[in-house]
């Protein structure tokens, strides 16, 4: 169990989209500092919604967020200077190389030239990107874009690392490259937030998890806490008993009819 | 404000990158408007000598559009690169990091305003070396740029305006198709007393007329021309609205 002062401090959080869809409906939790925090959840069950919200990137109905003891709302670049974001669809500006990116938002969080080279190196070095770095990201394959967009999202040494669905589509020697990644970041001290699908992800990684379903959390603790609870013998047969999947299908079917449901910028 | 004027450099900087990657790019952008100005003034330069035409051989007359759609044609391309960035959710990284987010519309308009300056500067180029003189002289080279740069941003903003609207690529680069009926119904290809009366009254309500005729006014005439000063207003009045437009999308879009 990690010891520690809350570092994301989450209060009756609500999203609802137009047209009355409720992706969040009342979401309460915290994160301490150094925590490594698995969010569970089926599609559509409001995973990326909330952690959009906790970035700033679609704005709640209710509730209040803190990150690091500011308002994400009220004061969202003091929020964006601690956290970085590496998110489920891989953004990459494909005109552009790994080394020019990484210079580019070095200098936007307003690092000092000298500091963004170190990161540079570092970074290529972390992610085992060195030898490509000055290749157009277009050309990267999909793991190498997923270890950019991790790089990418270290650059300026976030405090809190929220990571969306990280390791989708990958091969498994390139999910145990990032699962050594992330490990390592967190024993350096950088809480890191997690979604994902993998429930061996999640047990391998995660010092506690939270589960969701249908805009809620229906459970939350570290694992043996949550087989106990559940009297389960694994994670995903406590996920089968926790979740229910007709309403969150229907959310997921609803946005897919929806043409415009992308415009909304929602999770 | 020193960290806003240094994010905007960057953007900027970033965004003008884009305008030769691929260098390829570059080149149905230039050809065309050079196109038009070739063939236009070869298969109607009997025009000129129409009743009523302005005493001026018919090349001198169309040189300001091509000069003008050198720089249309470099406004498009702000509103595709958007979509594309917000497409492939590279936007959504822009949008979080610590800057005020002004910047990242006006780094597109910058880039804009390079690509505009880059292929209106090579046409200004190929017309001065086909013996089109600029009788505002040096002053007037420089008019004709600031106006329609300035022109060529408003325009991009429209672009920029349905990108984060509809994030739909399509539809932005459909748009290019719009250029055409702007581009026609005005005295591009003949001055207004020469155009059929609902041709006329139609040039009369587009605003690019007075833009073309302003630089018309530039290249033809001089400084005492108040065609010059309506594009001016023209364009100021464009860049005001849709700049204005373009930041709404800009805020609503992240929400």
């Amino acid at each position: 169990m990690i010891e520690g002062k809350p570092i994301i401090e989450v209060k009756d959080l609500t999203k609802t989209y137009p047209g009355d869809v409720k992706a969040v409906r009342g979401v309460t939790f915290h994160v301490k500092e150094a925590e490594f925090f698995g969010f569970l959840g089926p599609n559509g069950a409001g995973k990326s919604t909330t952690m959009n919200m906790l970035v700033n990137l679609v704005r709640k109905t209710s509730g209040s967020i803190t990150i690091d003891g500011f308002d994400a709302e009220q004061q969202p670049n003091e929020v964006y200077k601690r956290v970085g974001f590496a998110m489920q669809e891989v953004g990459l500006d494909e005109t552009a190389t790994a080394r020019e990116m990484l210079q580019l938002h070095g200098r936007l969080y307003h690092l000092p030239k000298a500091k963004i080279d170190e990161q540079i190196v570092k970074l290529l070095k972390l992610v085992e990107l060195e030898k490509v770095a000055d290749r157009y990201t277009s050309t990267y394959s999909g793991g190498m874009r997923r270890r950019f967009d991790l790089a990418l999202s270290l650059i300026h040494e976030p405090r809190i690392l929220f990571l969306d669905e990280p390791t989708q589509g990958l091969d498994p020697h390139a999910r145990q490259l990032i699962w050594g990644h992330l490990r390592e970041l967190n024993d350096a001290g950088m809480t890191i937030f997690l979604t994902t699908h993998f429930m061996e992800e999640a047990e391998a990684l995660c010092d506690r998890i939270a589960i969701m379903d249908k805009g809620v959390i229906v459970t939350e603790g570290t694992v043996p806490e949550l087989l106990h609870m559940h009297e389960a013998n694994t994670l995903e047969e406590v996920f089968l008993k926790t979740t229910g999947s007709s309403l969150a299908e229907e959310e997921v079917n609803l946005k897919a009819a929806d043409p415009y449901a992308r415009t909304r910028m929602g999770g | 404000m020193t960290t806003f004027f240094s994010d905007w450099y960057y953007l900027s900087i970033r965004n003008t990158k884009q305008i030769w990657r691929p260098l390829l790019a570059l080149i149905p952008s230039l050809f065309i408007p050079i196109f038009f100005f070739v063939v236009n003034s070869a298969s109607l330069s009997a025009f000129a000598k129409v009743p009523g035409f302005p005493n001026v051989s018919y090349k001198e007359f169309i040189a300001p559009v091509a000069i003008f759609t050198a720089i249309f044609f470099s406004a498009g391309n702000a509103g595709i690169e958007l979509v594309q960035d917000i497409s492939s959710g590279y936007f959504k990284k822009l949008i979080i990091l610590p800057i005020n987010r002004l910047t990242i519309l006006l780094g597109k308009l910058t880039e804009v305003a390079v690509q505009a300056l880059l292929q209106g500067g090579l046409v200004v180029v190929l017309l001065l070396a086909v013996g089109v003189r600029f009788h505002t002289g040096f002053l007037g080279i420089l008019a004709t740029f600031a106006m329609l740069i300035v022109f060529a941003m408003s325009w991009s903003c429209l672009g920029i305006t349905f990108a984060l609207r509809t994030q739909n690529a399509r539809l932005v680069q459909s748009l290019f198709v719009l250029m055409f009926p702007f581009l026609y119904i005005t005295t591009s290809q003949a001055p207004k007393q020469l155009l059929p009366p609902t041709m006329a009254l139609l040039a009369t309500y587009n605003p690019i007329t007075y833009v073309i005729e302003g630089v018309r006014a530039l290249v033809l005439d001089n400084w005492s021309n108040p065609a010059i000063w309506q594009g001016f207003l023209t364009v100021a009045i464009l860049f005001a609205v849709m700049v204005s437009v373009a930041l709404s999308s800009f805020q609503k879009a992240l929400k």
